[in-house]
């Protein structure tokens, strides 16, 4: 689950390390794929209103101008970016929370409506989130909770449940069971087993469902657009949206928009890579 | 992450999480919600949006006690979130719309409050409103919305340095306009810009030509659900003549991914990358935010929709909005709904609004305007659209907007698809009359 | 949330495993947004609603509809083209990729670092890159005069079909490069050794090694394609919103023009339903027939 250690490294490594020009001219063929629009994304977002117009589109901007961002900024962007920290936070601290309990009951379980429960959750895998939303829709206008955050944060954790607890079980059935019966014998119950020793054994992979279910959230899309509406209660990538919708074709200024919503996850990204390339493969990768 | 014990980190994220959800739980807000104390109001970006802002600003100026909130969405999306934050009980106390089908089915739900009373108490503000336009919003007798902006009569906008340097002038016939076609694509020049990927604008093509050949009465028949009437003769042939057009090449390259909510094929008019747009009036005012300095030094040309030989028509019918309109909530609280139509009686179409209305190229559909319209700066354009509003025999809604709202949807689906050549004249002929007969 | 106190004592009493009070409030979340919505959208599905009213029954109506109307099917016959197309170019593009950068040279892990970055776009955001990259008239292949970029992207319903697999893949290629390259590097560097003891040239050891190596990697990897791809809506919906005419309108597409703007939520529903019947039948064949299950048993002992 971890990120992957080069284990049996010598041997591996020579095979590994042989020069390979066909590859390389892929992977190059690649890189140009992905970074030509990161690029033009960056270069246009410094450029003026006026200057995208007859500029060439990947020059690097003549005279590049902060002025877009300011724009955004002047948005209310902060506002956004709060309203999305707290629906990430919300979400994936409740997913969190539930998720590790049901596992550790798994685990450490043995009735029949535990098993029945896990079952339910893998099946849960299966079900299609916009297959629900007309229905999940209709519970919150009923719920009166239609347009608050918290319309956002209960959907989008309940979806977070089976992969969570998933992965979650996969790493507690490998702490090995002699470690909770020695617990045990001391006299300690499942609440204190739970809290000193499957919780600190556990932080690999916490971390790991963490990343993967926060990155989720902060990027979800469609719970936001049906189940909110003010600008009270937008969440960033609805922003971007309504953004490109309300500045017409000032492209620069969405691009912008574009560029900083997507700046905190590039930020996690450079300080947290290898967690948060673990925590995106999480329960696939081995 | 490391270094900090997980068990406190967890135990405060318990606590932060608990805070976040009841704090998140408790806002849950009511009709008056809105970042103010205000009346919420919901309009729609883009066209009137300048004055919508002014008039709030004043308005809150003068009423501290009675402060309007007003919120703005783009046009598309605007149907959709309307309905669902309507339909969770949610939804502005004042909320712009197109009158018609579309209305009708906010009143049949028991969301739109009857203005009728109020209207009727006030014999001046109800007076002033042009009769027509108020047919848009009179059901069984009841009127349950009011003018907002102005008329929207749908014209043929031109590039006049385009047309001078292709030595050309504004079609007058269907002939004239095919030939124009070939003229600004030997130069280089879409001949007509189009926003298709909004699908609405297509609409404005079929609807003129049907008139152009078979004039109203082709359309009554659809409105009237006649068996088979989307497959009269003039349906037909305004169908084929799209099919022309689009083969012709007449519509800018990728005319079917162009949102028109971006104001998108207006920038393509006004930076010389197309000749001609078909648009609303509201066209006006979005090149003016655009490009003022085009429109300032004249260089925006506009005529009506060209004649089509032979047919019944007369070259004077427009189809259009006759306007947008404010509808009061069924839900709002009495407070409110007195606070909401008091602005509509003294905040809308009081004199600054006007004023800025008629700035922006809007001419509202209220009584005695000419002094104003002649001192606007922009007189030309005003008194066009007032005389083609005037003159005209036949002030066609938008058909989408006259029909019920799934009928329209599908009407414009199946429109996408003849622009798109993916169906012939005759398919979407009998494409529509099967939906209409659902 | 449950009170730890009272059902901690009554964990402690029991003899044997943790109670299943541990894993309520997991479940109650879960049932409460995820199963109660789907027996209330079996039930929308026969009725009439349009958002606004009250919703009222109409039997069998919608589901007549929908399965008669000629845009569902044609939806659904997308949908099933999506998915083959796209499993058709993530696949290799993201194997070979992977594949490649699981070799431990320093160039090789920074491609890595620069290929996941699309991973972190929202789909939101990524949509509007593209939209606007991709724009007919100021987009950056009609600015930069370059025939090859020049084209009506998503305005022509054939390209922009494919446009929006690519999109897709653009988003998701990271994600699957990750998976076969930990697939890669798992594989025993002895297998390599013995064949190259054997005189077996590169290609051949691809192609006995390395695939068959990556057989789970592969279940795995096109699992989460083809029943991601079913569901695919975010980037879509704001790329090209289902058109031009009826080219990009998969199933979700489709459920939610009639539901949100058409304002046929009964009909939708019944959508709905057609695509988590879909999702969990493709999913059941998938487990069935190429052992991921036992798949997944094995890694949850490893």
């Amino acid at each position: 689950m971890s990120a992957h250690s080069p284990t049996s490294h010598a041997p591996a490594a020579r095979r590994l390390r042989r020069g390979n020009p066909l590859g390389a001219l892929g992977g190059l063929l690649w890189l140009l794929v992905v970074l030509v629009p990161v690029y033009w994304v960056l270069v246009t977002s410094l450029r003026s209103r006026e200057g995208f117009f007859d500029a060439n589109p990947l020059a690097v901007p003549s005279s590049p101008t902060l002025e877009n961002y300011r724009l955004v900024l002047d948005h209310d962007f902060g506002r956004y970016l709060l309203n999305s920290a707290l629906v990430t936070a919300g979400a994936t601290l409740l997913v969190l929370a539930v998720s590790f309990l049901a596992a550790y009951a798994i685990v450490r379980g043995t009735g029949r409506l535990l098993r029945w429960t896990f079952s339910l959750f893998l099946l849960g895998l299966a079900i299609p989130l916009q297959a629900t939303i007309i229905p999940v829709y209709y519970l919150i206008a009923k719920a009166q909770m239609y347009d608050t955050l918290a319309a956002v944060i209960l959907p989008s954790a309940a979806f977070a449940i089976p992969l969570t607890v998933l992965i979650l079980v996969n790493f507690l059935r490998d702490v090995p069971d002699e470690l909770f019966e020695s617990m045990r014998a001391d006299g300690a119950g499942h609440w204190r087993m739970l809290w000193s020793l499957a919780l600190p054994l556990s932080r690999p992979a916490l971390i790991t469902v963490t990343l993967y279910d926060a990155l989720n959230v902060w990027n979800g899309f469609l719970f936001p657009l049906i189940l909110t509406q003010s600008p009270d209660q937008r969440v960033l990538p609805l922003f971007v949206w309504s953004f490109q919708g309300e500045f017409t074709i000032n492209v620069p200024a969405v691009l912008a928009a574009v560029v900083l919503s997507t700046l905190p996850v590039l930020a996690l990204y450079a300080v947290g890579r290898r967690q948060l390339i673990s925590g995106l493969t999480a329960g696939f990768g081995k | 992450m490391a270094g900090v014990p997980l068990r406190s980190t967890l135990a405060a994220g318990a606590v932060a999480l608990a805070l976040t959800v009841t704090a998140c739980g408790s806002s849950g807000r009511t009709v008056s919600g809105g970042s103010g104390d205000g009346v919420l109001v919901w309009a729609l970006t883009q066209g009137s949006e300048t004055t919508f802002r002014a008039s709030a600003k004043e308005w809150n100026k003068a009423h501290p006690d009675r402060k309007i909130d007003i919120q703005f969405f783009q046009n598309d999306p605007y149907k959709q979130k309307l309905r669902t934050a309507v339909g969770a009980g949610n939804g502005p106390v004042l909320f712009e719309n197109w009158g018609g089908g579309g209305l009708k089915s906010y009143v049949d739900a028991g969301k739109a409050a009857d203005l009728t009373p109020e209207l009727e108490k006030n014999p001046r503000w109800k007076n002033r409103i042009f009769p027509s336009v108020l047919r848009s919003t009179t059901f069984d007798g009841k009127i349950y919305g009011v003018p907002a902006n102005g008329v929207q009569p749908v014209v043929l906008y031109y590039n006049k340095q385009l047309f001078k340097k292709a030595g050309a002038r504004p079609p007058k016939s269907w002939e004239d306009l095919l030939a124009l076609v070939k003229t600004f694509k030997a130069e280089g020049i879409a001949p007509l810009a189009m926003g298709g990927g909004s699908k609405w604008p297509d609409l404005m093509w079929l609807e003129y030509l049907v008139d152009r050949i078979g004039g109203p009465r082709a359309f009554a028949d659809i409105a009237a659900g006649k068996k088979g009437a989307w497959s009269a003769p003039a349906i037909r042939k305004a169908a084929g003549m799209i099919r022309q057009l689009v083969e012709a090449g007449g519509f800018a390259k990728g005319f079917t991914s162009v949102s028109a909510d971006t104001g998108q094929a207006e920038a393509q008019l006004y930076t010389g990358k197309a000749a001609m747009l078909l648009q609303g009036s509201w066209g006006y005012g979005t090149i003016r935010t655009g490009a003022s300095k085009f429109v300032a030094e004249g260089h925006l040309g506009w005529t009506g929709f060209p004649a089509v030989k032979g047919g019944k028509g007369d070259v004077k019918n427009v189809v259009g909005n006759p306007a947008n309109f404010y509808s009061v909530s069924a839900q709002a609280s009495g407070k409110e709904k007195k606070t909401a139509v008091s602005y509509l009686k003294d905040g809308v179409y009081n004199d600054s609004y006007v004023d800025n209305l008629l700035k922006g190229g809007d001419v509202p559909p209220v009584k005695n305007l000419d002094a104003e319209l002649k001192s606007a700066d922009n007189p030309d354009w005003l008194s066009y659209v007032y005389g083609l509003t005037r003159d005209a025999d036949s002030f066609q809604l938008s058909w989408d907007q006259a029909l019920d709202p799934e009928l329209g949807d599908a009407l414009l689906t199946h429109l996408d698809q003849l622009f798109l050549g993916k169906i012939s004249p005759k398919q979407f002929c009998a494409q529509m009359d099967r939906a209409a007969a659902k | 949330m449950s009170a730890p106190g009272a059902s901690g004592a009554a964990g402690s009493r029991s003899s044997g495993g943790a109670p299943f009070v541990m894993a309520a409030p997991a479940l109650a979340l879960f049932s409460l947004f995820a199963l109660v919505p789907m027996a209330i959208v079996g039930y929308l599905s026969f009725t009439r609603w349009n958002g606004l009213g009250s919703p009222s029954w109409t039997g069998s109506d919608n589901w007549r509809e929908a399965l008669t109307s000629d845009v569902t099917r044609h939806a659904l016959w997308l949908t099933a083209k999506f998915m083959v197309v796209s499993w058709l170019v993530q696949t290799p593009v993201s194997l070979l990729l992977g594949v490649f950068v699981a070799g431990r040279q320093r160039y090789r892990t920074l491609l890595a670092v620069v290929y996941f970055v699309p991973m972190l776009i929202s789909a939101a955001a990524l949509a509007i890159i593209f939209k606007n990259l991709l724009d007919p008239n100021f987009g950056l292949g009609a600015t930069l005069g370059l025939p090859l970029l020049d084209h009506n992207w998503l305005g022509d319903p054939q390209l922009a079909f494919y446009t929006t697999v690519f999109v897709v893949a653009w988003q998701f290629v990271p994600f699957h490069t990750l998976l076969y390259q930990a697939g890669t590097r798992q594989i025993p560097a002895s297998l390599y050794e013995a064949a190259a003891i054997d005189g077996a040239g590169r290609l051949a050891q691809f192609r006995h090694i390395t695939l068959p190596q990556l057989r789970y990697t592969i279940v795995t990897s096109s699992t989460l394609m083809l029943v991601g791809s079913l569901t695919y809506f975010d980037v879509v919906f704001v790329l090209t919103g289902g058109g031009p005419g009826l080219a990009t309108r998969f199933l979700p597409l489709d459920m939610y023009i009639t539901g949100f703007q058409s304002n046929e939520m009964g009909r939708a529903s019944a959508i709905s339903v057609v695509l988590v019947a879909v999702g969990l039948l493709l999913s059941l064949i998938i487990v069935r027939f190429s052992g991921f299950s036992r798949m997944r048993s094995q890694q949850a002992g490893m």
